[in-house]
């Protein structure tokens, strides 16, 4: 048993370092030097650089901010219907940020909806930090929501003891549960900002963005190691935030008194009337793309029409969502058992923390950069043209947050179970199967959900990744939105809405169902 | 039954020694305690007899064959742990007879045993219920009788009833040495609480920063203790409990 458990282990170590690695170094290894200074001398690099923080501080402050805010209601106030806003607010995510950025486009775009009759548009900078609040925002919210849900109540109570202030009670006891939330926030929104080219790609117009114009070198002038050279610029934040989860101690406790709500009918209702003017807009982005889907000359004379339906339809929609589904599937099944059992071997088995570190050092890396060091490593070898390389790389990308879901969940059992395995003869397998697998299948439930919807929606990892016959839907989108075919690539966000509000809905109902 | 000879067992942890050259004996049948604050090494000490942790150096012997590096599985040893460790997804019955199912492979008599054994713990009315509905001292009846089911020869408690609150103590310690009379089992107890030790033991060893102070009947450790640690925190804490007790009961102790 023993030498099957060291084999397993050494798989894993293996498949972490051959996948995360590998690629890394030797995209950094192929770095021209030159380039860099002529980079740097580019005005075009030094302005898209500019735009880039400019827009993610501001996206990435109002974001965390209207995230607090609705965390707040949720946890503190007495607003009706909590659970159905708990499940709405996170529905964005379940669509790519460059669908976000063409609802912006069909209704304030140069030629949209609500444009037309206001007599002015957001393409641009205004547009770029709208999208990205769209989509970053529930991230923000669930990670702080979370960080409410810890707080112990018998801190405030210790605080009206000693007579604290309303601001004294936030600085002292508020602001150090949230702290690390609250920060944890904030770097994943910059992160997600920062690297991200589906919004500026959709409504940035001439505004350029860093990973924008990374994706134009590489994809337009196949210029690599321009790109390798930007990528290491898009990971210069990212490291950051992973260096900060790493060191970054909590200071929730386990044993929780809950926060008892306080009734204020005024605050209740601006907050409600925000919640849902937030909720509002939000929606109308998603439901302008039914609009876009079913409306035929939408500039000249709006008719209801299916014709983009049966246009996106001949064009080998379902083949694609085969290749989507295909791909998330198996990065579900695969990575779920991957990251599972690396969560195991160090939640469970003593430790392991290199393990633990490069299992979670793909949050540093964002989607474009690893599918371009993919890209460099692979290109030209057999395995660059096939299924396998987007599923893996997927796995890769997504893997650090779903091992996160496993580790935690591990790690909250029962320390003493291994003890008692080896004192009753209970074999590994037997423990894994019989008790560890059975006490953790909600998150395992999770971690499947989490990675299904994220490999259907992502386009940056696999942007440099795919071929004719390999792929994704979400890809689809891309090639409409340059086409400027913003129905049909309205129809394609709508589909992967609803296959990921399916697959939400299914894991849901089994959870709940288990109770 | 068992008996067990440890010869100068030594660990050290972050170049802290947590076991100094620990040596003694326990005799067939016995119920010996181990006595001691928190971090005096008792733990570790337990650890190490089942085989969970390994030593730095000594050896471990029982019914004088050596165990030191054999496979815990194999050492016929039980250990019953502080915080239960029963699966929550398993009920009252599932958790008894699991491991001996797996080890004797015979489903109906795997059943039969458990049974049996959670009658003897007094639990055969709750063998469909799961954990969560069990209170703490019920929940470590079905670990002992987890732990008794697999017939082991040397069985180990690791603080078994520090989260239970004094009643329920009361009850199982009762319990516990009953099931001591009836199996035989050698036992090997620890504790940090002097009124259990002294209570339940044949003898009690005590322990403090990694060495053993002195080991010996209840009688002699309470009426002689051999260092100025015993004295301060074992017996005149014991005493100041006898003496209130006199006090309120006006009974001679």
């Amino acid at each position: 048993m023993m030498k099957k458990r060291t084999y397993v282990r050494f798989f894993l170590l293996l498949f972490l370092l051959c996948t995360i690695f590998y690629p890394l170094m030797r995209m950094v290894c192929k770095i021209n030097w030159n380039d860099f200074s002529k980079l740097m001398s580019s005005l075009s690099f030094r302005k898209a650089l500019g735009n880039s923080v400019l827009v993610t501080c501001l996206s990435t402050c109002l974001s965390v901010g209207i995230a607090y805010l609705l965390a707040y209601t949720i946890h503190r106030t007495n607003i009706k219907h909590k659970s159905f806003l708990k499940i709405v607010i996170p529905l964005p995510m379940l669509i790519p940020s460059i669908s976000h950025g063409l609802g912006l486009m069909t209704l304030f775009g140069a030629n949209g909806i609500f444009s037309r009759s206001l007599g002015f548009n957001i393409v641009g900078f205004p547009g770029v930090v709208i999208g990205s609040i769209l989509y970053s925002f529930p991230v923000a919210f669930l990670i702080l929501s979370d960080g409410f849900s810890y707080m112990d109540n018998t801190m405030y109570e210790v605080s009206k003891i000693l007579g604290f202030s309303r601001w004294q009670t936030f600085k002292k006891v508020t602001f150090c549960y949230l702290k690390k939330p609250i920060l944890s926030a904030i770097f994943a929104v910059f992160t997600l900002i920062f690297t991200d080219y589906g919004v500026p790609l959709a409504i940035g117009g001439k505004f350029n963005t860093l990973p924008v114009y990374l994706y134009k070198e590489v994809m337009g002038l196949l210029n690599f190691s321009s790109g390798t050279i930007i990528s290491l610029f898009l990971l210069i934040p990212a490291f950051f935030s992973f260096l900060f989860d790493l060191l970054c101690k909590d200071y929730t406790t386990v044993s929780q008194k809950k926060y008892p709500l306080s009734k204020n009918k005024r605050r209740d209702r601006i907050l409600t009337l925000v919640t849902y003017g937030i909720l509002l807009f939000v929606f109308l982005i998603l439901g302008s793309f039914v609009y876009y889907a079913f409306i035929d000359n939408i500039v000249l004379h709006p008719t209801f029409s299916l014709t983009h339906f049966s246009y996106v339809f001949e064009n080998h929609l379902l083949t694609y969502l085969g290749n989507s589904l295909w791909i998330s599937l198996l990065v579900s099944i695969f990575g779920t058992i991957i990251s599972y059992l690396i969560a195991y071997f160090t939640a469970r088995d003593g430790g392991h923390k290199g393990m633990h570190i490069l299992a979670i050092s793909s949050l540093a890396i964002p989607g474009m950069v690893l599918g371009l060091s993919y890209t460099v490593s692979f290109h030209n070898t057999y395995f660059y043209n096939t299924f396998l390389i987007l599923v893996i790389v997927n796995i890769v990308h997504f893997m650090a947050s779903a091992y996160l879901m496993a580790y935690n969940a591990l790690k909250k059992l029962n320390s003493n179970y291994e003890g008692i395995a080896k004192v009753c003869h209970i074999g590994t397998i037997h423990l894994l199967k019989d008790v560890l697998i059975p006490n953790t299948k909600k998150t395992i439930r999770e971690m499947f959900s989490y990675f299904f919807i994220n490999a259907m929606i992502t386009i940056s990892a696999v942007a440099f990744l795919y071929n004719t016959k390999t792929m994704p839907l979400s890809i689809l989108i891309t090639n409409y939105e340059g086409n400027l075919m913003l129905a049909e690539a309205a129809i394609v966000s709508l589909i992967l809405f609803i296959v990921n509000l399916v697959m939400k809905g299914i894991v849901s109902f089994l959870n709940r169902k288990e109770g | 039954m068992a008996n067990m000879q440890i010869k100068d067992l030594t660990k050290t942890y972050k170049n802290k020694v947590v076991l100094d050259h620990i040596c003694f004996t326990v005799k067939d049948g016995e119920f010996l305690s181990i006595l001691g604050s928190s971090g005096c090494g008792k733990t570790t000490l337990l650890r190490i007899l089942i085989g969970i942790e390994s030593c730095d150096s000594g050896q471990i012997f029982k019914d004088e064959i050596e165990i030191t590096n054999l496979d815990t599985s194999k050492r016929q040893m039980g250990m019953v742990f502080q915080n239960y460790a029963l699966f929550p997804n398993m009920n009252v019955l599932q958790n008894v007879m699991y491991a001996l199912q797996l080890k004797i492979k015979n489903k109906e008599e795997a059943k039969k045993q458990s049974l049996e054994m959670l009658k003897i713990v007094h639990m055969e009315e709750s063998i469909h219920k799961y954990p969560h509905e069990l209170s703490g001292g019920q929940q470590q009846r079905v670990a002992i009788a987890r732990a008794l089911v697999l017939r082991p020869e040397v069985l180990l408690f690791d603080e078994p009833m520090s989260a239970l609150d004094a009643d329920n103590r009361l009850v199982l310690r009762k319990e516990l040495k009953q099931i001591q009379k009836e199996f035989h089992t050698t036992m090997i107890y620890i504790t940090h609480d002097q009124e259990e030790a002294f209570s339940l033991s044949d003898r009690v060893m005590v322990m403090h920063e990694g060495k053993i102070e002195q080991i010996d009947t209840p009688n002699v450790v309470y009426n002689k203790p051999a260092s100025a640690y015993i004295k301060h925190f074992v017996t005149e804490h014991l005493k100041e409990k006898v003496s209130s007790i006199e006090k309120c009961t006006g009974i001679d102790l």
